[in-house]
């Protein structure tokens, strides 16, 4: 038996040559990444240093260091998981519908915090990378990053600078805003659950959602509001902005 | 769970196709959100399924971040030279973007409604 199976059976190195060549690599190393991540978020009683999107980024792009693997190669096999971002970002219609009703009566402040918020994050955030000389491209990367990821690549693409950097932009602002937003807003004495909720979704998008969710619902939904308005408006005017201001 | 998808795919489907051909400017998951968005008002109601897809995609948002922001592999040299810059400008900004917001909707509903 033995004897008829050790020479037909591959060595490690075939089967790791033969797995690394399909997308099932990349995409065991992304969803159990983020598992780990889930699992330890839960054990640290939903702490928000204990993100479970920073951790699953922190041991994919370990991993894939380690092993050697090149981003590209890695990504042609995850992204059948950021495809997705696409499709999620369609299904934001439901939240914003269910809270379209509630939103009655608060359109003038939603939409003027709206604004004010957007136009905060992109002077603040392009100023002051300006200021402390990081070049050109980093400074571009900035332009969107308080649009959720999926809308705000688009748009990096559209006004030319690189998606992938913005990419980590936008998610490094949201794990930042889903860490920070507590302490931001009862410093502010913000007290209202929709307001709490709006204003990280406008700062934070999907990540500060996500947050807002496990804190609380009104919270959540105003938050998701936020994130589809922000991405909404985003994704008209800053290209726009960008074009009248030649970046 | 399955007519959920099918109708969010279709609604993205239609915005990638008019992204395509009529309005370059704007993103097709975003033109696909304004249409099924515009289905839902008509409709006045959200089937089961479809909620049930949206909310399980709003739980896990955040997974399907990952692989785009893994790319931060590749502008590690980049981003570690400025990363002055970069963490400054980062953490500074989403905590003047929350206070900026909140304190709008604080003073501007204060103001209109209590």
């Amino acid at each position: 038996m033995t004897a008829q199976l050790t020479p037909g059976f591959p060595n490690i190195y075939e089967i790791w040559v033969y797995l690394s060549g399909s997308p099932l690599l990349a995409l065991i190393l992304t969803l159990g990444a983020y598992q780990i991540g889930v699992i330890a978020y839960e054990r640290a009683n939903r702490h928000p240093l204990a993100n479970p999107v920073l951790i699953a980024i922190v041991l994919v792009a370990t991993t894939i260091t380690l092993i050697d693997m090149p981003y590209p190669k890695y990504f042609e096999g995850a992204q059948f998981v950021h495809f997705l971002l696409g499709t999620a970002t369609v299904s934001l219609a439901v939240p914003i519908y269910k809270g379209l009703s509630a939103m009655r009566g608060r359109i003038v402040p939603l939409l003027a915090a709206l604004i004010a918020g957007g136009l905060t994050s992109i002077a603040s955030a392009v100023g002051l990378a300006r200021l402390l000389g990081a070049d050109s491209a980093i400074v571009g990367g900035f332009v969107a990053k308080s649009v959720t990821a999926p809308i705000a690549m688009g748009i990096a693409e559209r006004i030319g600078v690189s998606p992938t950097l913005t990419a980590v932009f936008a998610v490094s602002t949201g794990i930042l805003g889903a860490v920070l937003a507590r302490f931001v807003l009862d410093a502010v004495r913000s007290r209202e659950w929709w307001q709490r909720g709006f204003a990280i979704g406008v700062a934070a998008h999907g990540l500060g959602t996500s947050r807002a969710f496990s804190v609380n619902a009104e919270a959540g939904a105003y938050s998701s509001l936020a994130m589809g308005l922000h991405g909404v408006l985003g994704a008209v005017l800053i290209p726009l902005g960008a074009r009248i201001l030649g970046f | 769970m399955i007519s959920g998808l099918v109708q969010i795919l279709v609604f993205q489907g239609l915005g990638e196709l008019i992204t395509h051909f009529l309005l370059p400017l704007i993103p097709g998951p975003v033109v696909g959100l304004i249409l099924l968005l515009a289905f839902l008002a008509l409709r006045t109601s959200v089937n089961a399924s479809l909620d049930e897809v949206a909310s399980t995609f709003s739980q896990h948002f955040g997974l399907l971040f990952v692989p785009a922001a893994v790319g931060v592999v590749m502008f590690w040299p980049h981003l570690k030279a400025h990363a002055v810059a970069v963490v400054v400008a980062l953490v500074v900004s989403v905590v003047l973007t929350i206070a900026v917001t909140a304190l709008v909707l604080k003073a501007l509903s204060r103001g209109s409604r209590k």
